[in-house]
């Protein structure tokens, strides 16, 4: 589904995030990436929802190839892949189905079809009984459900998170993972960058580890292996 | 574009503008005062060419005609004149017609004038001879000065040249006022929508990553910029026709040789100048200034 071949990323300040990495992630994986923080993970997942392109090298998802790829096109892709971040970005004067409802609303799908959507994302994440309240009123755990909602309301083939448990408690953190977990359940591929030591070591799912920009470490069932 | 997303961005510019009324009311003004100005701008320049076209009118070279000329020479003349080059018009004021005049200043009848005078009509025949080019004066009249049966011409020798210095630096400075506003006009806006776009930049970044098209994130911000644009441009042109109005009036009662524009059709010209440049200024401001936010 997903696919580096040789890819190399140079910040133009001459930063070198990625060296040469080669990748292949199949459909409905749960992956973990891991690394200390600079290593480059942040700069490969944004490679994933094309927010930067590679300066060498090949980037494809479902066969399409995101380097050569027209800007118009960009769109497009972007709805077939949900991405969750650590802090959130919601829309903090739109309720919380006006910011899950805006993923659909953007592309142009029809009024009766994004309030059914909507209620069900909701119903999903859990959070059905909070539609109305503003971002401002829920806890984290909450706000990151509203993100995730909004990530995977289109039903996307692959759903990136960086971080998404960083601001959160333990326990409310779980929450988010046994989240995410469901959806990867429903065929989902999910990527998922972090510094959590115990939830990478407790699930026991593909683990790659990027350090100085290359992938140190790639295992079918990992640990963090970082001592923190 | 489906009606959907036509009734999302509809929907997205109100509330967009009710939710920052401050910037809204702000650019609003900019465009409103800009336009003001300009506005006036463009009436000074008007009332500018105005004034110097209706002085350039004036002048006219008066030219005197030899004592002894028969009125069959005089109409000769006046053909020979009416086929130069240059020549816009040539009117005659023959003695006769001279002393008529002359009498009626006087308050006389023509035959006690003429008993008064010693039996002889003293006034030459006179041809007013105009310009088709105000700035040709100097070079007609001396043309005209050397041809047979001329005495002598009058057209305000000195007077002639300090008038076309002076109406040639009322356009200049007419033009250099229209355009130093109009390029402040278009700053201030641009800076206008760059704030308005700056403030708005976590809902455009968010409606990228969610697969909004460039088009779809733009036409909200060109909406709103050509609603403010036009709501400006309206103000300012109330504020322009109000406000002339009200000046040239004033102007009329107090410096009555001062020729003041009153041209329906320009004015008119105007407000509709007014209210469409503000509405380009507003979209384009916002084109420009999305332009590098849709980029990345």
């Amino acid at each position: 589904m997903i696919e580096l071949t040789n890819v190399s990323k140079t910040y133009p300040n001459g930063a070198r995030a990625l060296v040469d990495v080669n990748l292949k992630i199949g459909k409905g994986e749960f992956v973990f990436l891991v690394g200390p923080s600079g290593a480059g993970k942040s700069t490969l997942i944004k490679l994933f929802y094309r927010d930067e392109t590679p300066t060498r090298g090949q980037v494809q998802i479902n066969g399409k190839n995101l380097v050569r790829m027209k800007e118009r096109e960009v769109p497009y892709l972007r709805r077939s892949i949900g991405v969750v971040f650590q802090d959130f970005k919601l829309l903090p004067n739109k309720t919380v189905f006006e910011n899950v409802a805006f993923a659909l609303e953007v592309i142009g799908v029809s009024k009766n079809e994004v309030k059914t959507r909507t209620h069900a994302t909701l119903e999903l994440v859990g959070l059905a009984n909070k539609e109305n309240a503003f971002p401002h009123e829920l806890s984290g755990g909450e706000q990151q459900r509203v993100c995730v909602a909004r990530a995977v309301i289109n039903n996307p083939a692959l759903l990136v998170a960086d971080e998404p448990t960083g601001n959160l408690d333990p326990e409310t953190a779980w929450e988010i993972m046994d989240l995410l977990f469901s959806i990867n359940k429903r065929g989902t591929t999910v990527i998922m960058g972090t510094h959590a030591r115990a939830i990478v070591d407790k699930m026991q799912k593909r683990v790659i580890a990027i350090e100085n920009g290359r992938v140190a470490r790639d295992e079918e069932i990992g640990g963090y292996g970082y001592d923190t | 574009m489906t009606l959907n997303s036509i009734r999302y961005i509809l929907r997205e510019t109100a509330h967009s503008m009710k939710r920052n009324p401050w910037l809204s009311i702000a650019s609003v003004l900019t465009v409103t005062v800009s336009l003001v100005i300009l506005g006036f701008s463009v009436l000074f320049l008007a009332n500018a060419s105005n004034m110097a076209k209706s002085f350039e009118s004036q002048l006219e070279v008066a030219t005197f005609l030899k004592s002894n000329t028969t009125p069959e020479q005089v109409k000769v003349i006046q053909s020979q004149i009416q086929g130069m080059p240059g020549v816009a018009s040539v009117t005659v004021v023959t003695k006769a017609q001279a002393l008529i005049d002359f009498g009626k200043t006087m308050g006389g009848t023509q035959s006690s004038l003429v008993t008064d005078l010693g039996g002889t009509n003293p006034f030459p025949d006179k041809l007013t001879v105009k310009a088709s080019d105000p700035q040709k004066v100097k070079a007609l009249a001396d043309e005209l000065s050397v041809l047979p049966g001329v005495e002598k011409v009058r057209y305000g020798q000195g007077y002639v040249d300090k008038l076309l210095t002076f109406t040639r630096w009322l356009r200049w400075i007419g033009l250099t006022v229209v355009g130093a506003f109009a390029i402040a006009s278009i700053v201030l806006i641009s800076i206008n929508v760059k704030m308005n776009v700056f403030s708005r930049r976590r809902e455009i970044q968010i409606m990228k990553l969610v697969g909004a098209s460039n088009s779809f994130v733009r036409w909200p911000f060109l909406i709103e910029g050509l609603t403010l644009g036009f709501i400006g441009g309206a103000l300012a042109s109330g504020i322009v026709g109000t406000g002339y109005n009200w000046l040239s009036m004033y102007i009329q009662t107090t410096l009555t040789f001062l020729p003041v524009v009153q041209n329906t059709d320009l004015f008119r010209q105007i407000a509709a100048g007014l209210v469409l440049a503000g509405m380009a200024m507003g979209a384009i401001g916002s084109g420009l200034s999305l332009q590098k936010f849709l980029r990345s």
